[in-house]
């Protein structure tokens, strides 16, 4: 059980805009671990989740979760998988519009094809874990950032993904709250056992976190 | 599902905008197609209803042939004798009467031959007798205007006195309710002069066309060949539709409206669902990136549009038989079930070609734009 990275070379945009935003970047992940990923802008924290979560099929290398190669997969499989493994919390537009903090993980769980009425007790406990008892009803709307943020992890963890991917959750959120976040996704990640990285400039994350990995000294590197 | 109609419910204000639009116009088209038929059958619902398959028309003339051309009596019986024909001559003019009871009326006074296959025979009250020349047979219409069985009917200006003797179902032509007589009482108002005493026997034995009833395995030369032997020009009934009045102008008119309906239903709701596609391309952006098929995405953005046009065009189909109950007595407008469901089955059918047009558009969001949003 371990997300293991090898090898990754990325390349994004054409032409004058090309750039290597991966070059033969190589880690191991484990479960019920939280690692911050950690680098300067544009260092391509983005790019690796995108990689590790089946958004994105790398130039080169392989992204083994649990022993299949995300990256060697179709553009169906991928959407499987990510439906079905894969819990990413993005730093923004996560929610649907019009849609009350249930219904968004309710729509997640029908995506994954299961019975939304079965996840809604479910669905309203992770949200109360949350801190977000008192908003099951509101809309995105109505929602400040963060809480907007906690909904996205509370539907990242629903359907208890072995990868849990989470892009910059303290972004624009004052102390206090980012480490209650911080502390949310170590606690998460523990319980549940998922394997989790964070990418993150905070040193309320880095600080939490149980391992750190720096984009610019990648523990396994093999430069192409 | 589930997920199709949660997007339902958050748009619903322009989903409701839009549903209204297909309601809007497919209750047009219906109530265009109410008053096509309606009109259609107001025109020629007589000739409908003869049961011949052909009519033959004196040669020369190419349109109003029922009022310009005359056949004589030569030519009816000359057709008879064909092999396997069956011919009777038939009469055909507009006139006014007015009955004793001061009820006055337009009719379209059909002469036929009692007995003949074109006569329609009485629901109510007895059919033409050649014994009885002075009997006149009218159409629901007339009835409903006040003409009853046993009333006199007087021809305008000729002074002919007749006897309404029967009535018949709806009969119409030239938009005006039809009443009928026999060959002989039809000449006498076709040919006498006003203020004239013409005695029948003195009156032209000729008349509009002769109705024919031929073998359905009739070739167009054996036609073409009979046609030279009897100075004639014979079409099928349904050519000889276009001969009523106005008949052709009507149907042109109302079937260029209807199809730049059936041209706008498709582009209205194409035009809808692309701008709702690109308003929220985002969302389908984090549905993809969440791990939603593409066949899903497709089938949800059509599950939407089915439901609204389903539901847009049975609302309009509703308005528009509203609109034809509430019509329908005054104007010609008649919409039956069948043509409503065939029209509104159409409407629906376009309309949802019009989605088609966004659907590459849904299948083709590239779910990475979410991480450009995050950047
Ligand atoms: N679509 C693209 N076309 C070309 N280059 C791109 C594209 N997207 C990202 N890049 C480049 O790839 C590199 C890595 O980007 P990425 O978003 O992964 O960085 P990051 O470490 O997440 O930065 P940040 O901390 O600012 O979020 C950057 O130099 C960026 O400019
Ligand atoms: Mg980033």
């Amino acid at each position: 059980m371990s997300l293991h990275l090898d090898a990754l070379t990325v390349t994004l945009g054409r032409g004058d805009s090309r750039t290597t935003a991966l070059d033969g970047f190589g880690a191991t992940f484990r479960p019920g671990v939280l690692t911050a990923l950690v680098g300067p802008s544009g260092s391509g924290k983005s790019t690796l989740l995108a990689v590790a979560g089946a958004l994105l099929r790398p130039d080169r290398g392989r992204v083994l979760l649990n022993g299949t190669d995300l990256a060697a997969l179709g553009d169906r499989e991928r959407a499987r998988a990510r439906r079905e493994r894969v819990g990413y919390v993005f730093q923004s537009g996560n929610l649907l519009t019009g849609l009350t903090a249930e219904e968004q993980l309710l729509a997640a769980a029908s995506i994954a094809g299961r019975r939304p009425r079965a996840l809604r007790a479910r669905a309203r406990e992770l949200l109360t874990e949350v801190g977000l008892a008192h908003r099951l009803a509101h809309r995105p709307d109505q929602l400040s950032g963060g809480e907007r943020r906690r909904i996205a992890l509370a539907r990242a963890l629903l359907l208890e993904p072995e990868l849990l991917l989470v892009d910059e959750p303290t972004a624009a959120v004052d102390r206090s709250r980012a480490e209650d976040l911080a502390a949310l996704l170590v606690r998460t990640t523990h319980r549940y056992g998922s394997v989790t990285v964070v990418a993150t400039h905070d040193p309320v994350v880095t600080e939490a976190a149980d391992a750190t990995v720096d984009m610019l000294r990648p523990p396994v590197s093999a430069s192409a | 599902m589930f997920l199709a109609l949660l997007e339902l419910r958050a748009a619903r204000g322009r989903f409701l905008l839009m549903g209204s639009v297909v309601v809007l116009v497919a209750a047009l088209v219906g109530i265009v197609s109410g008053f096509t038929t309606g009109l259609g059958d107001d025109t020629v619902s007589a000739l409908r209803r003869l049961p011949a398959t052909h009519v033959a028309f004196a040669s020369g003339s190419a349109s109003d042939q029922f009022a310009r051309g005359l056949v004589d009596d030569r030519t009816a019986t000359g057709w008879g004798r064909e092999e396997r024909a069956e011919a009777t001559p038939l009469g055909v003019t507009l006139t006014r009467g007015t009955t004793g009871r001061g009820t006055e009326v337009d009719l379209a006074a059909f002469g036929v031959v009692p007995g003949a296959f074109t006569d329609p025979g009485a629901d109510a009250g007895a059919p033409l007798d050649a014994a009885r020349p002075g009997g006149i047979v009218v159409s629901r219409r007339l009835v409903d205007e006040g003409v009853r069985v046993g009333d006199t009917l007087t021809v305008d200006r000729l002074g002919i006195t007749l006897d309404v003797v029967g009535t018949t179902g709806r009969s119409a032509y030239g938009h005006v309710p039809v009443a009928y007589v026999t060959t002989d009482t039809w000449r006498r108002i076709r040919f006498t002069v006003p203020g004239a005493t013409a005695r029948p026997a003195e009156l032209p034995a000729q008349y509009s066309a002769v109705a024919l009833r031929l073998p359905p395995d009739a070739g167009a030369a054996a036609l073409a060949a009979a046609d030279r032997r009897h100075g004639t020009r014979t079409v099928t009934l349904e050519q000889a539709f276009a001969a009523a009045p106005g008949y052709d102008g009507e149907r042109l008119t109302m079937t260029s409206i209807q199809s730049f309906l059936f041209l706008i239903a498709p582009l209205v709701v194409g035009a809808f669902f692309a701008v709702w596609t690109v308003q929220r391309t985002p969302e389908l952006a984090l549905l993809r990136a969440l791990g939603a098929s593409r066949r899903r995405l497709l089938g949800h953005t059509l599950a939407q549009a089915a439901l609204v046009v389903a539901a847009g065009t049975a609302t309009g189909g509703a308005l528009a038989s509203a609109v034809g109950l509430l019509v329908g007595a005054q104007v010609p407008f008649s919409l039956p079930a069948t043509t409503l469901a065939a029209t509104l089955g159409a409407v629906a059918l376009v309309g949802l070609a019009g989605t088609a047009l966004t659907l590459r558009r849904v299948a083709t969001v590239d779910p990475m734009t979410l991480l450009g949003a995050a950047r």
